[in-house]
């Protein structure tokens, strides 16, 4: 049981995330659409985890997780991504992404991203 | 290979890879039909049934064009409906799409367009980047030509989606299609798929071909070229000044080798494209049986930063 934090672009993607982690007897707190509200809300609510979506408008993901490592390093954060972009899934994971989950993905998977992220 | 085969393999490995992403949302409700070239005296919108949902999502590094997936709006409903798991719309009557409705459209063509990308990296050999998807409801047709600027080549591929007629439409500017007809060519007959009787160039026809299929050709594999080697005491490697010359192994006049992960797989020969890239024709590709002891030198290992 966590507090989690959702951000993605799409509000049926944050719809699927969030149903998925109620379902895992987990709690969303927030749920961000682009990477500076993400950054914003991460700060104000303190999450034990966040899922992060790579392709977002505004600011992406790879520059928020970037701004969140450096504002928490301890920040565990689960990067949400289109298949096709595993340059930028590396990317992340040297930026100190504990996860990463592939869409389309099963609420399953999701789940245990979470329950390894943390540990 | 002529610009318009380009185009319809462009097509057709895209279709492929938006109905597999389909499948996994509404598995047995997705048809992948017939893909062919609009001709260039006709926008792309033109013939597009009237009201339309149609969500874009452009290229954004790699190459540039434009993709326009355009469906009925029930087609969209339905959709939208089956990737939120439920057996029928909330408001089968609804004269437009709910907000998440709509966002469920455009995730799924943003994890399609993802998908078709991979697809079309593993023919270019170059990563390509998709930027974020653009809904659009559509009740007029001079509301969707307006919409989108017309490029020199398109091309559309056919669908059936939860019992609806959807279709992608590619804006194609005139770069990717040389770009697209250049990298088939020099894949070569090898590797190309055996010509397709007319009226069967479903994706069905490329499964195996170049485009493969994403789950092996998104791997990246580090594919490097080497120009020649020598051996040298190190004395002398660590006493060398600027200006010197190291006199490699290989004859200016043979051809470079080609390796993928450590392996050396192919031998080709050195050209400039674009008048500014370096580049390798593929001459032979090197049969699995000899590709060790070929070289007196070890295989040299990629620097782990890379």
């Amino acid at each position: 049981m966590a507090r989690v934090l959702v951000v993605d672009d799409a509000a049926f993607m944050r719809k699927m995330v969030s149903d998925a982690l109620t379902k895992g007897g987990h709690e969303v707190v927030g749920e961000a659409g682009n990477g500076t509200e993400a950054i914003a809300r991460f700060q104000e609510l303190k999450p034990e985890v966040m899922t992060l979506d790579i392709t977002m408008p505004e600011k992406d993901g790879l520059a928020a997780l970037k701004e969140i490592i450096e504002l928490d390093p301890s920040a565990k954060v689960i990067m949400c991504s289109a298949l096709g972009q595993e340059s930028k899934v590396l990317e992340s994971i040297k930026l100190g992404a504990k996860d990463f989950v592939v869409k389309p993905f099963q609420a399953d998977r999701v789940l245990e991203a979470i329950g390894k992220a943390l540990g | 290979m002529s610009q318009d085969d380009a185009l319809i393999r462009l097509g057709q490995s895209t279709s492929e890879a938006i109905a597999g992403v389909l499948e996994m949302f509404a598995p047995g409700k997705i048809t992948a039909g017939e893909v062919s070239v609009i001709p260039g005296d006709k926008h792309p919108m033109e013939s597009v049934p009237m009201p339309a949902v149609a969500t874009s999502v452009a290229y954004v590094d790699g190459v540039t064009g434009g993709n326009v997936f355009v469906m009925t709006l029930d087609g969209a409903r339905n959709l939208a409906a089956a990737m939120m798991g439920m057996e029928q719309p909330e408001d089968p009557d609804a004269p437009e799409l709910s907000e998440l409705e709509l966002s469920a459209v455009s995730e799924a063509m943003n994890q399609m367009m993802a998908s078709a990308a991979i697809a079309i990296s593993s023919v270019l050999g170059t990563e390509v980047e998709i930027g974020t998807p653009e809904p659009n409801f559509f009740t007029e047709q001079a509301a969707a030509i307006d919409a989108y600027a017309p490029t020199p080549h398109a091309v559309r591929a056919n669908f059936t989606v939860c019992g609806e007629p959807c279709r992608l439409i590619q804006l194609v500017p005139n770069a990717f299609v040389v770009r697209m007809t250049r990298a088939l060519d020099e894949l070569g007959a090898e590797m190309a798929p055996p010509a397709e009787p007319a009226g069967q160039a479903g994706p069905a026809a490329v499964r195996g071909s170049v485009a493969g299929r994403p789950s092996l050709s998104g791997i990246p594999v580090r594919v490097w070229a080497e120009l020649g080697r020598t051996r040298m005491p190190s004395a002398q490697v660590v006493g060398m000044p600027s200006g010197s010359v190291v006199e490699l192994n290989q004859a200016a006049d043979e051809p470079i080798d080609l390796y993928v992960n450590g392996t050396r797989f192919a031998t080709g020969r050195l050209m400039v494209v674009d008048g500014t890239d370096w580049a390798v024709r593929i001459e032979t590709i090197v049969s699995s049986s000899n590709t060790s002891h070929e070289s007196q030198l070890e295989v040299a290992s990629w620097p782990e930063s890379w």
